[in-house]
């Protein structure tokens, strides 16, 4: 017994040793560098102790980033639960060639976000691009989007609304273990397709929609391809993400840009405990 | 099954130290590119070429790193894995010098047979140095000059500026102010387009400012002379010379081959030519070629981007890798336009015959090119102070009061460098 413990111990030790090595060694090594002016290509690392953070706080572009990111991150949230579920509402009816239009809504979720960034770029072109050539039709003439400072933002939030599939797998999923006889009890009672999903669906749903928050706070603040690959006028495309990597791998403050990581994970966490903390207040767990 | 367990994993890890042993011979070199697709074919034939010529005596062997250059350069470098020669633009120079990453090279160059600092363009080589010491070759130089559509000028009645005669800045504007809102094949046309680029140095020095004394410590930037050379970019955009900045749509580029707007600064190798040949003949067009303006002490200074190659300060056989850095660099002067080297102008003819109609201004660019007194810490007080906190709310809006940012600028940058 005592040698068949042993042998599954074996047999899960590349996973151990890779784990150890690959996350939590870096980890550990990350918070000694965030102490340090590490610059990558340097050999002369020293202890700076708290310099980096006082750095950080006192910069202008760490506010800055972070102020982009938060708006994009307290529109886009709600509006990507909200798109996802209401289409994953409708994809949850029994209408004719479903399957086809769950394909076609949940592929974006699928396809590497650089290529999706190339397809907006085109999109959100201002002169041959789709929207602004839509808007013409309708006799408006349309904005120059990624060009122009004041219209970043609702770029980037045009494209996040691509990635609305990602989230309807989860709900659909959910959609299906609702139990029927509540809508039909609900019938005979003589609600509507309203109320229904206002007091059946919606409140059923509210553990896939709290866990779609936390991944949706998790993947705003770390936003990052899309912005890198796009940017955007004036400097309003320059994510949190943007700014760590630029910190990084054009500045060469590696040490800082470390830093500046562990501020990201402080922040994420704090939200996440927030929505944690008002879970009992809206997620029906019974 | 414990020996079998205890084997394998002795059998990795001996795998695992052999792997990370280096069996490179010490004459055999990399060289770390950002050449692709057929500019990584001529890259590795100059190799082959110098490969063979050296008959042994040391070998180079090509690295290509297409995207993402530096960062992937950056990892090799941290992981001890630095090729033995690698590309630099010349603002990375002094960083990389300052961080041990990089040898100097001063003592090779300066006693070398075939080539020493002398040969090169004052402005060039000297992108390439720290603190009077050298730690690249130049093998490219891109210096800006003017580019204007000659047919739009003549249809409007505007004159031209010539190949050489050194333009000032005032005059500049002037012609700019008789081209800008005018009609020309349909269509409202403006002076140039400026969203980012040319650079902001480009201005400063039109007034005859500067960024950095040559000590590259002391801050100059609040000068009269910068202030004075700002209020130039200013004015272009303030009289609507130019067009307003969010509402560019596409590359500066394309508005010069669109003849939206006349006048196009930019560097040596820009291939309007080619473009303009490969136009539909209606909407061909003759172009012009001039020098940057020149700033009030009569000086052009026309930003230079120059590439340099570096050796990594781990080479061990410093002199034998000099050699083949050495052979390397001057295959390269046959290569690209511009050679950086004095006395080549006409090789041009050769390499880019294209270009002949351009080589007076090319030639006159070169002997004016230069580039900023460059610090360690560049790259973030260019991006910090010279861009956030000076070009970039200009672009955004030129009715800012510009003094006071190109004096929080100075300020700034002073605090940063410990001026």
């Amino acid at each position: 017994m005592r040698n068949k413990h042993k042998a599954g111990l074996y047999f899960v030790l590349p996973w151990v040793i890779g784990f150890l090595i690959f996350t939590i060694v870096p980890m550990i090594a990350a918070v000694f560098i965030g102490f340090t002016d590490w610059s990558i290509v340097g050999s002369n690392t020293k202890w700076v102790g708290f310099d980096n953070y006082i750095e950080i706080f006192n910069a202008e572009q760490f506010w800055h980033s972070l102020w982009i990111t938060f708006r994009f991150a307290i529109i886009s949230i709600p509006l990507v639960v909200f798109t996802s579920f209401t289409i994953s509402v409708m994809l949850s009816k029994n209408i004719r060639a479903v399957g086809i239009y769950r394909i076609i809504y949940y592929m974006p979720a699928i396809v590497s976000g650089v290529a999706v960034s190339i397809v907006f770029r085109w999109i959100l072109d201002p002169n041959n691009g789709l929207i602004n050539l839509v808007l013409s039709y309708v006799g408006i003439d349309g904005p120059n989007w990624l060009f122009d400072p004041e219209w970043v933002l609702p770029s980037y939030l045009i494209m996040s609304l691509w990635g609305a599939g990602g989230g309807i797998l989860t709900y659909l999923s959910a959609l299906k273990d609702v139990p029927i006889s509540l809508y039909e009890s609900a019938e005979i009672d003589g609600a509507n397709s309203f109320h229904k999903t206002r007091y059946i669906t919606l409140p059923l749903m509210t553990p896939i929609i709290f866990y779609n928050l936390i991944i949706g706070i998790i993947s705003a603040f770390r936003k990052f391809t899309d912005a890198y690959v796009l940017g955007g006028a004036g400097g309003e495309g320059e994510f949190y993400m943007v700014y760590l990597y630029q910190q990084a791998f054009t500045h060469y403050k590696m040490g800082y840009a470390t830093a500046l990581a562990w501020i990201l994970f402080l922040i994420i966490m704090f939200f996440t405990v927030i929505v944690n903390i008002s879970r009992k207040y809206w997620v029906h767990t019974g | 099954m414990k020996k079998y367990m205890t084997t394998i994993l002795v059998l990795l890890v001996t795998i695992l130290l052999v792997a990370c042993q280096s069996s490179k011979p010490s004459n055999e070199f990399t060289i770390a590119t950002w050449a692709a697709g057929t500019e990584l074919a001529e890259f590795n034939e100059i190799v082959n070429e110098v490969n063979e010529a050296a008959d042994g005596k040391y070998v180079i062997k090509t690295l290509s790193i297409p995207s993402d250059y530096y960062i992937k350069l950056s990892t090799q470098i941290a992981g001890r894995k630095a090729p033995e020669f690698f590309w630099l633009t010349q603002e990375l120079i002094a960083k990389y010098a300052d961080l041990g990453a990089i040898a100097d090279i001063t003592e090779y160059l300066s006693s070398g047979e075939n080539l020493t600092q002398d040969d090169y363009y004052d402005g060039v080589i000297k992108s390439a140095s720290l603190n009077n010491k050298y730690y690249g070759l130049p093998w490219i130089a891109n210096p800006f000059i003017v580019y204007y559509n000659k047919t739009m000028f003549d249809a409007l009645g505007v004159s031209a500026p010539t190949a050489t005669d050194d333009w000032t800045w005032s005059e500049f504007i002037d012609i700019s102010r008789q081209l800008a809102g005018k009609t020309y094949r349909d269509k409202s046309v403006y002076a140039t387009v400026i969203e980012g680029n040319p650079n902001i140095e480009t201005f400063i020095w039109s007034g005859g400012g500067d960024i950095l004394a040559a000590d590259g410590k002391t801050v100059i930037l609040d000068s009269d002379a910068t202030k004075q050379g700002v209020r130039n970019l200013v004015t272009l955009f303030r009289e609507n010379l130019i067009p307003r900045y969010n509402t560019i749509s596409y590359a500066r580029n394309v508005y010069f081959e669109r003849q939206e707007v006349a006048m196009y600064m930019g560097g040596i190798q820009d291939d309007f030519e080619r473009k303009i040949a490969l136009m539909d003949e209606a909407d061909q067009f003759e172009l012009g070629y001039a020098p940057i303006p020149a700033d009030p002490n009569g000086q052009s200074n026309p930003f230079d981007w120059t590439a340099s190659t570096v050796m990594s300060s781990s080479v061990k056989d410093k002199d034998l890798a000099y050699e083949a850095l050495e052979a390397l660099t001057l295959a390269f002067f046959t290569w690209k336009i511009a050679p950086p080297i004095k006395g080549t102008v006409d090789d041009i003819l050769i390499i880019a015959p294209e270009k002949a109609a351009a080589l007076d201004t090319i030639q006159h660019a070169l002997n004016h090119a230069r580039s900023a007194n460059y610090t360690e810490v560049w790259t973030e007080v260019s991006d910090l102070y010279l861009w956030r906190g000076l070009y970039l709310p200009i672009l955004q809006n030129p009715e800012v009061d510009y003094i006071d940012l190109i004096d929080k600028a100075a300020s700034g940058m002073r605090s940063k460098i410990g001026d």
